[in-house]
């Protein structure tokens, strides 16, 4: 048996849904939230950068195919829009509308 | 590692990005250990998302300052538009944080063959893989007349600290009329937008303090980065105050008097009343001598893990890496850098690994309220890096839009700061 080792910055509820498919979605979704990172503060942090943390996942997808359509104008998220795949994009909304639900007592 | 409250997570999202990658590690299982040089971005930004993204790997990372000062903004604290601390940030978060071994030290040297990185003060530490982040050394073999002390009187300013502070308070005790010198490196340097940007943010305080001050940039190229930008920028804000001299007009920079304070080319000799020098630039010292480094001066590296292609489980990533078209710039350094850790975590504990999204995104400032940004996409191709989308802003953009990117500018560096340190 393996013991689970209380990870101490892991949110707790994470660590207990053990099913494969949902784990593998969710280091995806970490992985591709850790580029939005680099711009987005994921807590309250708004002003001149938009905060996108409290978006559902439609909302958020919807917002990334405006950017790579150009119908919202931004370079780096033009870029980055462009460089996911519309797997990646539904990926990294969930995980961040998770991490959103995780966020707000 | 202490366990945390539910109320804490409030302010621990910064760690909560990655909450969901901890894998698990079977009891008494030693933890694999991974050393990381040098703590500025691309260090920084190495250590924090492995920690996050697994409790089973130690961490230590090693750097010799107390504090680091992010040179992205300094051309803003040089025109007096912010103060050195605002730029300035601590390690104390990713050691309580995090969990990282944070020691204030410098790496002497790495012995590949024992899996050991030794410390200036002595100690060896054992590591399963090395992260190396030490940002660039300057090349003054290349340049005559200039070395590491004349850094004293002609400031460089191109690591962000006292010399960014010395170049400050030479500025400021110029008389009005004097002429700013600044020598442009050749390619490739650390940040290829920001000689162009200093001379803007320079010309934006003479215009307020000491409007019959001139500036001069001595380029060791004949064309610059965003080129377009700049000179409809010079014309529109500082008009008849900045002067370009391509390499193809002085025929070169050959030598630096220090004393005299003037600058040899091939055709003249030009005098300042303060000179910044930005000399030619190769990858940090530690890589040099530690067989990191190519004929070109700069790290080869696997174009997904940041794997050294010289030294087997040392990964580079930073300003000293040659990266394909990656240009050094802090953001492609934090790119890199979590790239990097995520292929370490899956190396040594069987994660799954993404496939890595690499970017740069720079803000450039031609005054305070008027920005631009460009937006670069990468992808690994054969065997390096290749540019696959290119956004810039153009010259007949809007004032406002402009301003919109001064605004954008500073939020990014208040969300990237805590990304890297916090
Ligand atoms: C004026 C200016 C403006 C800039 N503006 C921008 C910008 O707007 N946007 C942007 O993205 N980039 C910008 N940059 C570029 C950015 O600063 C660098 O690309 C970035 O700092 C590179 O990160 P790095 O980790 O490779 O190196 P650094 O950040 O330089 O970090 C290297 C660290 O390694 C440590 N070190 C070195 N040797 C050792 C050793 N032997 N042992 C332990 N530690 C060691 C050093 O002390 C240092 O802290 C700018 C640069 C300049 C000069």
């Amino acid at each position: 048996m393996r013991k689970i080792i209380a990870a101490s910055i892991a949110a707790g509820s994470f660590t207990i849904l053990a099913d494969r498919s949902y784990a593998a979605d969710r280091d995806a979704g970490a992985q591709l939230a850790a580029m939005c990172a680099s711009c987005h503060r994921l807590d309250v942090g708004n002003g001149g950068i938009p905060t996108i943390l409290g978006m559902s996942p439609e909302m958020l997808t919807r917002a990334m195919l405006a950017y790579r359509s150009r119908e919202r104008p931004s370079h780096i998220m033009r870029a980055i829009a462009l460089s996911l795949s519309d797997e990646e994009i539904a990926t990294v909304a969930r995980y961040l509308a998770a991490l959103n639900r995780q966020v707000r007592p | 590692m202490k366990s945390r409250t539910r109320r804490e997570f409030g302010c621990l999202t910064g760690a909560m990005v990655l909450a969901g990658l901890a894998p698990r590690l079977a009891a008494g299982e030693a933890k694999a250990k991974v050393v990381v040089v040098g703590g500025g971005i691309g260090g920084a930004t190495a250590a924090k998302y492995l920690a996050a993204s697994t409790r089973t790997i130690e961490i230590t990372l090693v750097e010799p300052k107390l504090n680091y000062t992010t040179c992205f903004f300094s051309n803003l604290y040089l025109a007096g538009l912010c103060s050195l601390e605002s730029l300035t940030h601590g390690y104390k978060t990713l050691a309580q944080r995090y969990g990282i071994n944070v020691i204030h030290d410098s790496v002497a040297a790495v012995d590949p063959v024992a899996k050991t990185v030794g410390l200036k003060s002595g100690p060896k530490l054992p590591y399963d893989r090395v992260v190396v982040a030490p940002g660039i050394a300057f090349n003054y073999e290349a340049l005559a007349g200039y070395d590491e002390a004349a850094t004293q009187i002609i400031p460089h300013a191109w690591n962000a600290g006292p010399q960014t502070q010395l170049l400050r308070r030479q500025l400021e005790s110029m008389e009005d009329g004097g002429v700013f010198v600044l020598v442009a490196p050749p390619n490739p340097f650390r940040c290829p937008p920001a000689p162009y940007e200093r001379a803007s943010l320079v010309a934006y305080y003479f215009k307020q303090h000491k409007p019959r001050s001139r500036i001069l940039i001595l380029d060791a190229k004949d064309s610059f980065n965003s080129q377009d930008l700049f000179l409809d920028a010079w014309e529109r804000h500082y008009r008849g105050m900045i002067e370009w001299l391509p390499a193809q007009f002085t025929g070169g920079i050959k030598a630096i008097d220090v004393k005299g304070r003037s600058v040899k080319t091939a055709s003249e000799t030009f005098k300042a009343a303060v000179a910044n020098v930005i000399p030619p630039q190769i990858a940090g010292q530690f890589a040099q001598q530690n067989g990191l480094v190519d004929q070109s001066g700069w790290c080869p590296v696997d174009p997904i893990t940041f794997e050294s292609k010289l030294q087997p489980g040392i990964h580079v990533v930073g300003d000293a890496t040659s990266a394909g078209d990656m240009p050094k710039s802090a953001f492609v350094a934090n790119s890199q850098a979590k790239a990097c850790a995520f292929a370490i975590a899956a190396a040594l504990t069987g994660s799954e690994r993404q496939s890595p999204h690499l970017f740069n995104t720079c803000y450039t400032f031609l005054s305070p309220d008027d920005a631009v940004s460009n937006a670069v996409s990468f992808k690994p191709v054969a065997g390096t890096i290749k540019i696959i989308d290119n956004f810039v802003s153009q010259v007949q953009e809007s004032v406002e839009t402009r301003h919109q990117a001064a605004r954008e500018a500073q939020s990014w560096y208040a969300a990237f700061t805590r990304d890297t340190f916090r």
